[in-house]
């Protein structure tokens, strides 16, 4: 399978004041299509900020960037949006419900965002909160759901419109044990079924160990790259 | 578009309650204003009618026709003939609506103790009676029957000062045509109320029998006529003055300058009230969005990578405002809908009598919404409301979206 992510030599320097500030350091990367891969490394080594890129969160200060055969690093912030959109699902750390929403109108929002016919949202909707698990809590508002209900439903927003990849930001920080466990198995499973490109910034070993492919950063560099075969089968 | 508005419409609504303190705390703010943009609207529009009535109703008619220099100096010997020919056809036009001839001087009136300056009036009553309201306000006694009558009507508050009363006997003093002082015994046939000033001012006759007493035949000093409906002033008296040319045939607008000014100037009031209400409002709109756009930093972030683009963003914080601001806008217009009900039948000013008089208005004002004035200016308030909130929703519209990826 061809690489879905391109990365090359990329660079991004924050400036603090009058000090300029290196996250990351000539990265070089491919992400093949339908992988299960995880960015892993201490606190600063630029997993986060990798995926902000590759998301087109926030622009290099030098390199190249495509996803999906397209070069995200000069697109006009609208097509960006666009991008993101249909291309790319995020899971972040936490709070990343819309408050006001109830689970199923959250996943449906970004539905209603790329105009699908109602009857089609309906079904999708229903479908992915059924694949999450969360048969039954689609009325429920966010403050109303558990911290892992509440990651079950961002995974399910991201996988809504059907992207090519999903990007997750320390996706079980927030979640005990169990919690973890599961929403880990679950995106594992999501790989496995839906062939969705999957790339996580974690610390957390039970998702690196659940990972076919392990990326290790520190001080913004790639320190190893190594392909591994997961632990739970999908 | 309309599937956009759909979308974000309720969610709009329900960011709204997300605070309700604040919502209602601003709605409040909104509903205050536009309450007191409508009620001073309505308000000062029946202060001006008011206004207006009074002075035209009273004696001004809606014109008046004199001899050039009348006006400049309201002795006998400005006075004309009665009118003919081409002017007495422009005033029977179906145009004009009524007339009447008066012959109006300035005078001593004297009882057993007093004297007074007065202005003396003989009138045709039939004639007045349509168009001035004085003949009503007779509290004592009765107006005048005819031109002949030989009565004297004056105000109550005059006769008080006199120390006279109904049936006594006046003297009134004036100059007349061939200069010498005319002198003449009137009884007093009623007194009538009204304004301070009308009171104390005019004392009124038969025509014929001022005529006669002044030594001036039919001569007259003015006429003062009404127009019909939906005729135009100015056309009346564009003709008037074509028909007589060597008259003067001003319009109420210069003959009664408060009244018109009252008239000219209410949009400029209400204009200047509705900028010190909007700055009031916009403040409390500016920070409320404000407040709710810094508090939502990472939500918008967190829209943005989802896809959601900038100018969505933009719209569903206008479209937030928008709501707040109409709803606000929707309770003003019935708060001042509840405050006016009850005066609908007139709202008496007895209370502020003396001032009420001293800007020519009368006692009993009677307020009317204008739907045009209230949809106008609710439509004002409502748009700039949006767009004060602009900023905070261009604020919204550029959030960074990678705050969406910054540990809350």
């Amino acid at each position: 399978m061809g690489a879905i992510i391109r990365c090359r030599g990329v660079e991004k320097i924050y400036r603090q004041g009058a000090v300029d500030v290196p996250a990351l350091r000539g990265i070089d990367l491919d992400i093949e299509s339908g992988d299960f891969a995880t960015l892993a490394g201490p606190s600063g080594s630029g997993k986060t900020t990798l995926l902000s890129l590759i998301g087109g969160l926030d622009r290099p200060t030098a390199g190249e960037i495509s996803v999906d055969g397209e070069p995200i690093v000069k697109m006009e912030k609208n097509r960006l949006a666009d991008l993101r959109l249909h291309k790319i699902g995020f899971v972040f750390q936490a709070y990343s419900l819309i408050p006001v929403l109830s689970a199923a109108e959250n996943v449906e929002f970004i539905l209603r965002l790329l105009d699908l016919p109602m009857h089609e949202r309906e079904a999708r909707c229903k479908e992915v909160l059924r694949e999450v698990g969360l048969e039954g809590l689609e009325k429920r508002r966010p403050s109303r759901l558990s911290g892992g209900q509440q990651q079950r439903v961002a995974v399910a927003r991201a996988l809504g419109p059907k992207p090519a990849i999903v990007l997750a930001d320390e996706p079980t920080a927030n979640l005990d044990s169990k919690n973890a466990e599961e929403l880990i198995a679950l995106m594992a499973h999501l790989n496995a079924t839906s062939g969705i490109t999957f790339l996580i910034a974690t610390h957390d070993s039970r998702v690196m160990a659940h990972s076919r492919r392990r990326i290790e950063m520190m001080d913004g560099k790639i320190t190893a790259d190594e392909r591994q075969d997961a632990t739970v089968a999908a | 578009m309309m599937s956009r508005f759909m979308l974000l419409a309720p969610v709009a609504w329900r960011n709204l309650w997300r605070n309700p303190r604040r919502t209602l705390i601003t709605l409040l703010v909104v509903a205050i204003g536009v309450w007191s943009i409508l009620v001073f609207d309505v308000i000062l529009n029946a202060w001006v009618t008011s206004s207006r009535e009074a002075s035209l109703r009273l004696l001004t008619g809606e014109g008046q026709i004199h001899a050039t220099s009348y006006l400049d100096d309201p002795n006998v010997a400005h006075r004309m003939s009665e009118p003919e020919g081409r002017l007495l056809r422009a005033l029977n036009s179906p145009v004009v609506s009524a007339w009447v001839r008066r012959v109006r001087v300035p005078a001593v009136i004297q009882s057993e103790y007093r004297t007074r300056a007065v202005t003396f009036l003989g009138v045709e009553p039939p004639g007045e009676r349509i168009v001035s309201d004085l003949p009503s306000q007779v509290v004592v006694g009765h107006y005048l029957r005819d031109s002949d009558d030989i009565g004297i009507v004056i105000g109550r508050d005059l006769a008080e000062k006199l120390k006279t009363r109904l049936g006594k006997r006046v003297i009134v003093m004036a100059q007349a045509a061939d200069g010498h002082l005319a002198e003449r015994s009137f009884t007093i046939a009623g007194l009538f109320d009204g304004s301070q000033a009308a009171q104390d001012e005019f004392v009124f006759t038969g025509l014929h029998t001022a005529q006669s007493a002044l030594g001036i035949g039919h001569d007259i000093s003015e006429i003062s006529f009404d127009t019909a409906p939906a005729a135009s002033l100015n056309d009346i008296v564009s003709a008037l003055k074509h028909a007589a040319p060597s008259r003067g045939i001003e319009p109420w607008t210069a003959l009664s300058p408060l009244a018109y000014a009252m008239e000219s100037f209410s949009q400029s009031y209400i204009a200047m009230w509705l900028a010190i209400m909007f700055v009031l409002m916009a403040i409390g709109i500016i920070n409320t969005q404000l407040m709710a756009v810094f508090e939502r930093t990472r939500e918008f972030g967190l829209l943005q990578a989802l896809g959601m683009r900038p100018g969505m963003i933009l719209f569903q914080v206008t479209l937030e405002s928008a709501l707040l601001v109409g709803i606000g806008v929707l309770v003003g217009v019935l708060l001042m809908l509840i405050t006016l009900v009850p005066f609908r039948h007139g709202l008496d000013l007895g209370f502020l009598a003396a001032g009420a008089e001293m800007f020519g208005a009368g006692r009993v004002l009677y307020p009317h919404l204008d739907p045009g004035d209230a949809v106008r200016y609710s439509l004002i308030v409502w748009a700039l409301g949006i767009g004060a909130a602009l900023w905070p929703a261009r604020m919204a519209a550029k959030a960074d979206p990678i705050v969406a990826m910054a540990e809350s």
